[in-house]
């Protein structure tokens, strides 16, 4: 117990005194999970829209598909890219394995389902009037869009936030094509799982303390937006 | 009677294998008020609809401009001149103001164009004191006049007004009943579904009811 009190008391010193390993390795993580994000919003927004308003066949099966693909495990889709990108993949000639991009690309990977089965469920609740409304004024394609997820904002915010905390949260595609490159590609999960195989904790319960208050965070924000929502429809 | 702006000959529409609307053939006229009465589920809805574009007919025909045209082929071009309002309101969340001044995004006046507009739109509509108001907060009458202003400003040649004033108290129905008025006599033609053809009895220069699918004139 004594020796737990005391690493968690060292984890708190070295968040509290600005440990600059420590705060590279947040930054790095931030940085590639809002990169994988803010890539792959616009588009999954798009394609949920176009199930929720397109009138073409097949649209049921696509969401089942991205439906199976919201609880795939990260190892698979690591694994997945993994083989793509490694030397002897088909992509092996763009020298992506072991890099930030890589990363990226896995985490874009993993959130696209979830920002589009959350994305579709929010768009699909729109009331239908929207749609007919923004048209018969005029407005043109583009901006009817707009309109509509300017009224599902809400939903559409909590599907994006689901996502931030699904990537930021994943160890296994940036274990496997990251490479844990300290500097690099050492974000928190990974370097929270090496810490902890090398015995030390400290900054392993630092880095957790860091991801927990993230979750937290990221709780009490789809809390309050779930409590706007309710209150608008 | 002047030339009709849009005759649309032969809507047909069905639902569920159920024949809602049969060959309706309807002329709207400039400065002319069209009301159609019916039952509930007779169709009027889609009817509106159908001339302001939301829905597809299986067959429809419209003659503008001397030529005759399908539905599909023409209502890109013509549904810019018609708009349509639901029997509920709906109202974008944001301020009144913002509402009415949605539409005029569309066209190429500048800002301050814009705004005199709308100034002008909340005092005809009697609505300059909820300007700054969030919309989805007014009463359902405020909201169904605001929706009425949001539309007039755009000044269609068209306006189809769906069970306009089933929300309304009395003063709000007297109100919406003379901007429909004046609305007319700008050239509007002005097209309502009423389940009270009373409430239109100075306005309203065709009445038709909507039976079994066909427009029958009273």
């Amino acid at each position: 117990m004594e020796g737990l009190l005391s690493t968690i008391q060292q984890a708190l010193q070295l968040l509290l005194y600005g440990d600059a390993e420590l705060w590279a390795i947040v930054l790095l993580s931030f940085s590639v999970s809002i990169k994988a994000i803010s890539l792959t919003t616009p588009l999954a927004l798009l394609l949920a829209f176009s199930l929720a308003y397109g009138n073409y066949p097949g649209v049921r099966i696509i969401l089942a598909f991205f439906n199976s693909l919201l609880s795939v495990p990260t190892v698979v889709v690591g694994l997945f890219l993994y083989v793509l990108l490694t030397r002897q993949g088909p992509f092996g000639d763009l020298r992506l394995l072991f890099t930030q991009s890589a990363m990226v690309i896995g985490q874009m990977i993993l959130c696209f389902p979830i920002l589009v089965a959350l994305g579709y469920a929010a768009i699909q609740a729109a009331d239908v009037r929207v749609w007919e409304t923004a048209r018969t004024l005029g407005a043109p394609r583009w901006y009817i869009i707009l309109t509509i997820f300017y009224e599902v904002r809400y939903g559409l915010l909590a599907a994006v936030l689901t996502g931030f905390g699904r990537v930021i949260s994943e160890v296994g595609i940036s274990m496997m094509v990251g490479g844990n490159i300290m500097g690099y590609t050492r974000n928190i999960t990974t370097a929270i799982a090496l810490e902890t195989s090398k015995g030390e904790f400290a900054q392993g319960i630092a880095l957790g303390f860091v991801l927990l208050s993230l979750a937290f965070l990221l709780t009490a924000l789809l809390s309050y937006i779930q409590s706007k929502n309710g209150g608008n429809t | 009677m002047t030339e009709p702006l849009f005759v649309f000959h032969g809507i047909q529409k069905t639902f569920a294998k159920v024949e809602i609307l049969r060959k309706v053939d309807l002329s709207l006229y400039p400065e002319k008020c069209t009301l159609i009465t019916g039952k509930n589920g007779s169709g009027k809805t889609t009817l509106l609809k159908i001339i302001a574009g939301l829905e597809k007919p299986e067959k429809a025909e419209i003659e503008f401009s001397g030529k005759s045209h399908s539905w599909e082929k023409i209502m890109p071009d013509i549904c810019k001149k018609i708009i349509y309002l639901h029997q509920q309101a709906f109202l974008f969340s944001s301020t009144v103001e913002s509402n009415i001044a949605y539409g005029l995004r569309f066209n190429t006046m500048t800002r301050e164009q814009r705004r005199k507009s709308v100034k002008k739109a909340l005092e005809l509509s009697g609505l300059t004191e909820f300007a700054k108001k969030q919309a989805n907060t007014l009463s359902g009458g405020v909201q169904q006049r605001v929706a009425f202003a949001r539309a007039c400003i755009l000044k269609p040649k068209v306006l189809l007004l769906d069970e306009p004033v089933s929300n309304m108290d009395r003063q709000s129905r007297e109100h919406a009943c003379h901007l429909m008025q004046f609305l007319k006599s700008t050239g509007t033609s002005i097209v309502i579904t009423s389940h009270v053809p009373q409430y239109f009895d100075g306005l309203a220069d065709m009445h038709f009811e909507l039976v079994n699918g066909k427009l029958i004139e009273t």
